[in-house]
């Protein structure tokens, strides 16, 4: 019954999903009634497609009724969405939770052996934790597009008459190329606003003549501009700005950070300044836009992968004053920033951790969905997977430091923190999306390892590899996949090409994303990290050298896929090697954009800054190396265990898995094929009676053939009688270890 | 309560500041040079001597020194930033020296030493802060976590222990906040308990079939 209702629901969530990414973006009326149709419209769809394939009409019944009750609760709350979001997010809920009982009820009651067991139940939890990662990031997407109403989102403020605050613009630089600093200075001195300084703050620069023309600068620029040197500084960039605030004129009412390298618009504060009119607004932001010298690929996907942050999640958590404080082109409140003790010196992303503990203490934060200004990226793919395991790190960071006050019982250990349900769920699951790629890396394994063992035709019995399991991840993974590339293509209005692209060069980081959620567990204090370096002047080696673990798992993944594949080619093989180049295509891709990042040397080049002490790649990497070592041992020892000689009695609760055939349509199987069952299991004892305890006839072995003669009279706990190839003889084989295909109505019951 | 100061540096201190408002600056520096030299630990010694220096630099290190006495010296501070202002117009280069919660101390390029307010609330750096008595019990429950993660029997052990210590610990006069996370601790560690049952049978049966 349950691998029904899971089909059921996922076909319901498929086809919500599909319309939805067809016309959601397009449906601009909300109305109750329209909701409830769409609704209804889905489910009977989904109920006909069941009744005429593998349904049974009171199961379609129930369910039906189950889920239009539970869309009913959706669409009552989620009231400023459109009827394609509130129906797509009910199925989505309700398909993941489905398939998480059906992966428990898979991995509790399959036929294992203990260590096989454990596996399988780490990765359950895995898959757990995944699902609802995923389902965090349908919500998000779904928020963005299928809403009908913003409520907070604005892009220009109204002008508050005689409100013109005093705004101090810190700057800060650290061995900064002068040019760079320049521009951003002279477009500073632009400002439309009567009411600013500017303190350039360049800390623990070596060479004096790197920073010495930067009080030319300001010297040239006026007396609203100041510059100060700090030697031997700690605390980095954070420290920096700390000591910023107290040489901040004490008439400023306002901070606003502004990167070294970003060229601001004359009406940044103009605009941006009656915020703060509001005493209860403590930060706003504005999205951090980028110029890029060098066109290609590689500059637009990591553009728009920029942009996607701005265009989709800020939005969405503007919504529930949920933002982060993303430092430059945001400015803050100073007696805010004096009250929460400034700067967070140790967390390396400190300006989302002082978002955090200002919206504990119940301010407001704003988000202005309107540029004002750009930076410049990393010009090269090294350059921007630094910064990206920088943010990584922070975020973990973030997460070690606050993951109490983001607990639901946060309100009663510390009555002080004003965290809404809602800040708290944005926070948790921006710091816990960084482990996505932990876990896509430890799935890329479990799938290595599950070739490997294929390859020398002993697979790994983890739990069996039903229909079902194969059928239904794909589905999950494909949908979430087309997902992404429609919220791409919708926010940033780009091209399918464009949008797989950027979805790539997203994945293309998940390594040193990998490596910074493992260091940032592990490391005590900030570190960076440090590619390595090539020996040769080559920039085309180079560029394939920074990404050699990116290749070398990609090819591992490639390469075991297409043995597997090739040694035993059968549908199961061939969903692995599939499986497996989707994975490696995912860290191949970051030697592909690498050498794209190469296309013309850039006018200018920004600096990445290197914050903390350097953490080595190779090094970093020792410890995804021990975690494959000793999964290969466990795999080793999971081989010497025997899987259980009888069928154990815990395992009739195992859900029944559905053919193909029967799937798609029940009419044709029967007119058609002939009653087989194909072994799921590593190998299955065929009985002389339909029951776990009788004698054993023989076994049979994965992928085996076995032509189904009849069956018991039991449905919930179904026995083949059937044929032994190349022998006269016959015997029982239980329904659980083989899925079938065929017309199994008119085969008789033998008692 | 502030010590009280000699009736000598008192009649020092006084003639310094009837002098400064008459503007007689040389007898006000030598009247508040004597009160420095009398009684060093004096913020208002150190202020009025900055009142009246001959140089900007000695008045700098004098509102240094006022403030790093007296954090609270409002007039002091506000000079002092100005003082610095000055000096950073000059020559904008200073080196870190150290820092407390209220101030840093800081050595400019011409080897001053000046203390600069810091102008907002302390908060204990993360690596700083106190684990609490709390924190074996929170070793206990990732580790019951762990095992309930791996086949669930190693957590049928270690949640009780958890429960035991938070038990314990609620013989300890705690904080309000640390008597709700040890509830959390217990309710938590009877619930991975609870969990571990179902999820270590399952193991079990595995293990002795």
């Amino acid at each position: 019954m349950l691998t029904r209702l899971l089909y059921l629901s996922a076909i319901w969530f498929a086809l919500s999903l599909l319309v939805t990414l067809a016309v959601g973006s397009r449906l601009r009326r909300g109305d109750f009634t329209l909701s409830m149709i769409w609704l209804a419209a889905i489910i009977f769809i989904g109920d006909i497609f069941a009744l005429f394939t593998f349904g049974k009409f009171l199961e379609i019944f129930g369910l039906s009724w189950l889920a239009f009750a539970f869309g009913l609760f959706w669409i009552i709350r989620l009231h400023n969405w459109n009827a394609a979001g509130q129906v797509t997010w009910t199925m989505t809920l309700l398909t993941t939770g489905l398939f998480i009982i059906y992966t428990f009820m898979l991995t509790a009651f399959s036929p294992l052996n203990p260590i096989s067991f454990i596996f399988a139940l780490i990765f359950f939890f895995l898959e757990v934790i995944t699902l609802l990662l995923a389902l965090a990031h349908m919500h998000e997407s779904l928020d963005v597009i299928c809403r009908l109403q913003w409520q907070r989102l604005l892009y220009i403020l109204d002008p508050v008459p005689d409100y013109e605050p005093m705004v101090s613009l810190h700057v800060p630089a650290y061995n900064e190329p002068v040019e760079i600093v320049e521009r951003t200075l002279d477009s500073l001195a632009r400002l439309n606003y009567p009411n600013y300084e500017v303190l350039v703050m360049d800390n623990n620069t070596p060479l004096e003549e790197t920073w010495r023309p930067l009080e030319e600068m300001c010297r040239r620029l006026g007396p609203r501009f100041h510059c100060l040197h700090l030697d031997k500084w700690p605390g980095y960039k954070s420290g920096a700005l700390n000591f910023a605030v107290t040489q901040t004129d004490p008439r400023a009412e306002i901070i606003g950070i502004i990167d070294a390298d970003y060229e601001v618009d004359p009406d940044f504060l103009k605009e941006l300044a009656p915020a703060f009119a509001n005493s209860q607004v403590a930060f706003v932001q504005t999205p951090q836009d980028y110029s890029y010298t060098k066109k290609g690929i590689f500059s637009e996907s990591t553009y728009r992968g920029y942009k996607y942050f701005f265009e989709v999640s800020m939005p969405s958590r503007n919504e529930r004053n949920a933002i982060i404080f993303a430092g430059t082109m945001g400015l803050i409140r100073k007696s805010v920033l004096e009250e929460i003790g400034g700067w967070d010196e140790w967390c390396i992303t400190e300006d989302a951790e002082a978002s955090l503990r200002i919206l504990k203490r119940g301010y407001q934060s704003l988000y202005i969905h309107r540029s004002f200004g750009s930076g410049l990226m990393p010009f090269d793919f090294e350059g921007l997977k630094k910064q990206r395991f920088r943010w990584c790190f922070g975020g973990i960071q973030l997460l070690k430091k606050h993951w109490e006050a983001l607990m639901p019982w946060a309100h009663w250990v510390d009555p002080a923190n004003k965290l809404t349900l809602a800040q708290r769920y944005y926070y948790l699951v921006g710091g816990l999306g960084w482990f996505s790629d932990v876990f896509n890396l430890l799935f890329a394994l479990f799938l290595v390892l599950g070739a490997i063992f294929s390859v020398f035709s002993s697979p790994i019995q983890i739990r069996p590899l039903t229909n079902t399991i194969l059928i239904i991840p794909a589905v999950f993974l494909l949908l979430h996949i087309l997902r992404f590339l429609w919220v791409l293509r919708n926010r940033l209005k780009i091209s399918l090409g464009m949008a797989i692209a950027t979805m790539y060069n997203f994945f293309s980081l998940g390594w040193a994303v990998t490596l910074a959620c493992i260091q940032g567990l592990i490391q005590q204090e900030g570190v960076f990290l440090r590619t390595p370096k090539s020996k040769t002047a080559s920039r085309v080696w180079h560029a394939i050298h920074v990404t050699q673990w990116e290749t070398t798992i990609g090819l591992i993944c490639m390469l075991a896929g297409l043995l597997a594949f090739t040694t035993n080619p059968d549908g199961r093989t061939f969903s692995l090697c599939a499986l497996l180049f989707w994975q490696g295509s995912l860290y191949v891709a970051a030697p592909v954009f690498s050498l794209l990042s190469l296309g013309g040397e850039a006018a200018i080049t920004p600096r990445i800054t290197d914050q903390g002490k350097p953490v080595l790649e190779q090094r970093a990497a020792r410890w995804v190396v021990v975690i494959s070592m000793l999964l290969i041992a466990a795999f080793s020892l999971l081989k010497i265990l025997p899987s259980p000689a009888e069928l154990p009695e815990y395992a009739r609760f195992l859900p029944i898995d559905i053919s193909i055939q029967q799937l798609l349509n029940q009419s044709e199987s029967q007119s058609t094929d002939l009653p087989t069952a194909t072994i799921t299991v590593t190998s299955a004892n065929c009985r002389s009676k339909p029951r776990g305890g009788a004698e054993k006839v023989t076994v049979f072995y994965n992928g085996q053939q076995l032509e189904i003669l009849g069956k018991n009279a039991d449905l919930n706990n179904p026995w083949w009688y059937v044929k032994i190839p190349d022998s006269s003889e016959n015997c029982w084989l239980w329904g659980m270890t083989a899925t079938t295909t065929g017309n199994l109505e008119e085969i008789p019951i033998i008692e | 309560m502030p010590e009280k100061l000699p009736v000598e540096v008192s009649q020092l201190l006084e003639d310094a500041e009837q002098s400064i408002q008459q503007d007689k600056r040389e007898i006000a520096y030598q009247s508040s040079l004597k009160a420095t030299s009398l009684a060093p630990h004096e913020p208002l010694a150190w202020y009025l001597r900055s009142q009246s220096a001959p140089s900007s630099e000695e008045q700098l290190i004098c509102l240094s020194r006022a403030y790093s006495l007296d954090p609270d010296f409002q007039d002091a501070k506000k000079e002092l930033r100005a003082a610095v202002q000055g000096l950073l117009k000059q020559e904008p280069f200073l080196a870190y020296v150290y820092e407390t919660e209220v101030l840093y101390q800081v050595r400019s390029n011409l080897g001053f030493l000046i203390n600069i307010p810091k102008n907002r609330v302390f908060e204990k750096p993360y690596l700083q802060k106190d684990p609490g008595p709390l924190q074996p019990a929170y070793g206990w429950l990732y580790l019951s976590l762990l095992a309930l993660m791996l086949g669930g029997v190693g957590a049928l052990v270690l949640a009780p222990i958890t429960a035991f210590q938070a038990l314990r610990l609620q013989s300890l006069s705690l904080s309000r906040s640390d008597q709700v996370r040890v509830w959390i601790l217990l309710i938590i560690s009877v619930i991975t308990w609870l969990a571990a049952i179902p999820i270590s049978l399952l193991l079990l049966i595995r293990i002795f079939t």
